[in-house]
């Protein structure tokens, strides 16, 4: 039993926060593939050059405590599934992950319907789509591929809650290359789970860190609010679930390359609980503020809405819950 | 990374299983697992088994008579105790005063207790709460005057949990009222044979009598029975608080009462099918199967801390809340399943009881005496309020 990084994990952590105190916005990127970071989120055979639990865990924890808005996550997922399926993973670009669709909640190949070689229909909330040198799609039960400047295929784009800019896919009879049944994947989706999972415990960490800070530095009828103890004891019941979304992490982090029935009971989990926590910690962040909390000119403001994308992406807290509840595999 | 165990944990845990096999009587824990009454017999059966193997106190260094055990060593044994339905080592002795007597104790005092803690000749209860000092512990009255080579103790202590077996009880007593309230506190080993100890059970919502009442009236104690240092006593009681945590979080008391809920939920009827298969109540019992899950690491990676030599801190004021939050809902669970049927009061006597309805009266009667889980040990509020104050000052 070790829960401790390891060296070259330590290492990778020093250097990443290095880069994350000195770089933001559009020169995060190329410095973060610079530094071998976004190597580090693959395996050899996928091109990279470690991808394991532990990586791919502390980098979305240092990455979502400094606030990155990143499309990293869905060019992790990516690449991992093309090398998988044996197709060349483009390097140091974005590739981009086309997995909801717009009113089926978390049912997949509703709006979206496969015929032959090609796509016809809708998929939306595609984090980075617009700067992406590949789009992989899912359908009911499928993977595929899409070239951005495929026939048929049209985007529209937007801002999205957490930073970063989304679009809608709109496919007509658009040519698809098929990588493989859904299932196949579950590796490189579970580590997507992780990822978001991990970038939410470091943004609820931060969220944290920045309400207790102000508790004790915020004074009313002369005292500072941690004082109050109808205040400190939500603080501690923050304190606590920190702790459950953090081993919910380390669980399925630990358990990514485990059989898929225990690796997906572990990322149900970690799902459930991650979702659970976010929400809690953004609520409550802002509760435990006041009316500063509320405000677009303070620090929280970003952190809760990157908390409330934790939950949502992915399949949700219920989502995820009723499909451990019924023992089904994490997807379809 | 690792969160596997290693060979010789595995290996341990093997021994631990063989032993449990073995040595614990089914009919016994049966008796555990229906939470109904076990004598001092039982007790002190197993208590005597585990000393004979050497197992009794896993926490006390070898130098002492006890296994030496490291805390996962601790942790696995806890667990599959739990599973296995074993009854919990009396605590009060083991847990408690032992480490205690180790750290603080004459020598004198380590050679002739800890030897009689280990081979059953004294059981230890313990007094601490009174009824003016339940949280506020430090507010406790008991008075412990000095005379001659005696102490003279006078007032009262409550919550005794089962005082009535024991024959020895170690006491938080105010020996003076100068300064802070926690500065006036002695550490008093006391024999309850001594005339003017009165014991008097105090029966709970479950029906039982598990704690008690314990009344000093000019009660005279050896001044060779105090502990340490006179007034010095709040430390070493904040000691024995602090020794006592592998266990807090009852990480294997909660697997084996999810166990049971499944087997519960699968076997109950609900609209023509298994409980279990209903969604509503199949995610409540998910959402707490899922909390578990992660509580367990929580555990486990605390505990790995401690054994790498980081400071023990709010960690087990943190398991104290989920534990027992979890353990609680899972009690609720459990009763909620079996619906209609458990409606009868848990067996007080000999009262009669409906047919086929032990594990349901065990379900009730776990509920109701869970109530306690959160009050005792520091109440969940009392931990907040620590928690709390730790994160000011970090």
């Amino acid at each position: 039993m070790d829960f401790q990084l390891s060296d070259d994990h330590r290492m990778l952590q020093d250097s990443l926060r290095g880069i994350l105190t000195r770089h933001t916005g559009e020169g995060l990127w190329p410095a973060l593939a610079e530094a071998g970071v976004i190597a580090a989120l693959l395996t050899e055979d996928e091109g990279g050059f470690d991808g394991s639990g532990a990586a791919v865990a502390l980098i979305f924890q240092e990455l979502g405590r400094a606030g990155a808005a990143l499309p990293l996550i869905p060019t992790m997922i990516a690449g991992a599934a093309l090398a998988q399926a044996g197709h060349e993973v483009p390097e140091g670009t974005v590739l981009a992950f086309a997995d909801a669709e717009p009113g089926t909640r978390y049912d997949r190949g509703v709006a979206i319907r496969a015929d032959g070689d090609s796509l016809t229909g809708r998929k939306t909330m595609v984090a980075g789509a617009e700067d992406a040198a590949a789009i992989l799609v899912t359908t009911a039960d499928a993977l595929w591929l899409v070239q951005p400047g495929a026939p048929g295929l049209t985007l529209r784009g937007y801002p999205m809650m957490d930073g970063q800019r989304g679009a809608d896919l709109i496919l007509e009879a658009t040519p698809a290359t098929r990588l493989g049944a859904l299932s196949d994947f579950g590796r490189p989706l579970a580590r997507g789970v992780l990822a978001h999972s991990a970038h939410a415990l470091g943004t609820i960490t931060a969220a944290v860190d920045l309400t207790l800070d102000y508790l004790k530095q915020r004074k009313q009828f002369g005292q500072p609010l941690i004082s109050f103890q109808a205040l400190a004891h939500r603080a501690a019941d923050l304190a606590v679930e920190v702790e459950q979304a953090r081993s919910a992490v380390v669980n399925l982090s630990g358990h990514l390359t485990a059989d898929a029935s225990l690796r997906d009971r572990h990322l149900q989990a970690c799902k459930v609980t991650l979702g659970r926590v976010a929400r809690l910690v953004a609520e409550e962040s802002v509760q435990l503020h006041g009316g500063i909390g509320m405000t677009e000119e303070y620090a929280l403001a970003g952190m809760v809405r990157r908390l409330m994308t934790a939950d949502t992406a992915m399949g949700d807290a219920d989502w995820h819950l009723d499909r451990f509840a019924r023992g089904e595999p994490a997807w379809a | 990374m690792d969160m596997r165990f290693t060979p010789d944990e595995l290996a341990f845990r093997d021994q631990v299983r063989a032993f449990l096999q073995t040595e614990l009587d089914p009919e016994l824990a049966r008796k555990v697992r229906l939470h109904q009454h076990l004598t001092k017999d039982d007790m002190e059966g197993w208590h005597a088994k585990l000393h004979a193997r050497g197992w009794l106190a896993g926490n006390w260094p070898t130098e002492f008579g006890g296994a030496g055990w490291t805390a996962i060593q601790r942790h696995i044994f806890e667990e599959e105790s739990a599973l296995a339905h074993a009854p919990r080592i009396v605590p009060f002795g083991i847990a408690m005063l032992g480490p205690v007597l180790q750290k603080f104790g004459s020598r004198e005092q380590q050679d002739h207790w800890l030897p009689r803690i280990l081979n059953g000749d004294d059981w230890w209860c313990q007094g601490y709460s009174e009824p003016g000092a339940g949280s506020d512990l430090a507010g406790l009255r008991c008075r412990a005057e000095r005379q001659g080579d005696h102490y003279v103790v006078n007032g009262q202590k409550t919550w005794t949990t089962l005082g009535q077996y024991a024959n020895m009880i170690f006491c938080l007593v105010r020996t003076s009222t100068e300064g802070k309230k926690q500065e006036g506190i002695s550490f008093l080993l006391i024999d309850m044979t001594t005339p003017g100890v009165t014991v008097r059970p105090i029966v709970l919502l479950d029906g039982t009598a598990e704690v008690n009442e314990v009344f000093f009236d000019d009660v005279r104690v050896p001044a060779e029975n105090l502990v340490g240092e006179e007034n010095q006593g709040w430390t070493y009681a904040k000691y024995l608080l602090t020794h006592e945590r592998t266990n807090i979080a009852g990480v294997g008391f909660a697997t084996a009462a999810l166990d049971n809920l499944h087997r519960v939920a699968r076997a109950q009827i609900h609209r023509g099918r298994p409980l279990a298969e209903d969604p509503v109540f199949a995610s409540e019992i998910a959402a707490v199967e899922i909390e578990l899950m992660a509580m367990s690491t929580t555990n486990l990676r605390m505990l790995s801390a401690a054994a790498q030599g980081q400071a023990p801190g709010i960690e087990s004021s943190m398991l104290k809340i989920k534990g027992t939050q979890i353990r609680q809902r899972l009690d609720a669970l459990t009763r909620r399943a079996y619906g209609g049927h458990a409606l009868a009061l848990p067996a007080t006597g000999n009262e009669g009881q409906p047919q086929d309805a032990d594990e349901v009266l065990a379900a009730t009667a776990t509920w109701l005496n869970n109530r306690k889980l959160s009050i005792y040990g520091g109440s969940n509020e009392i931990q907040r309020g620590i928690i709390a104050g730790a994160l000011a000052k970090g």
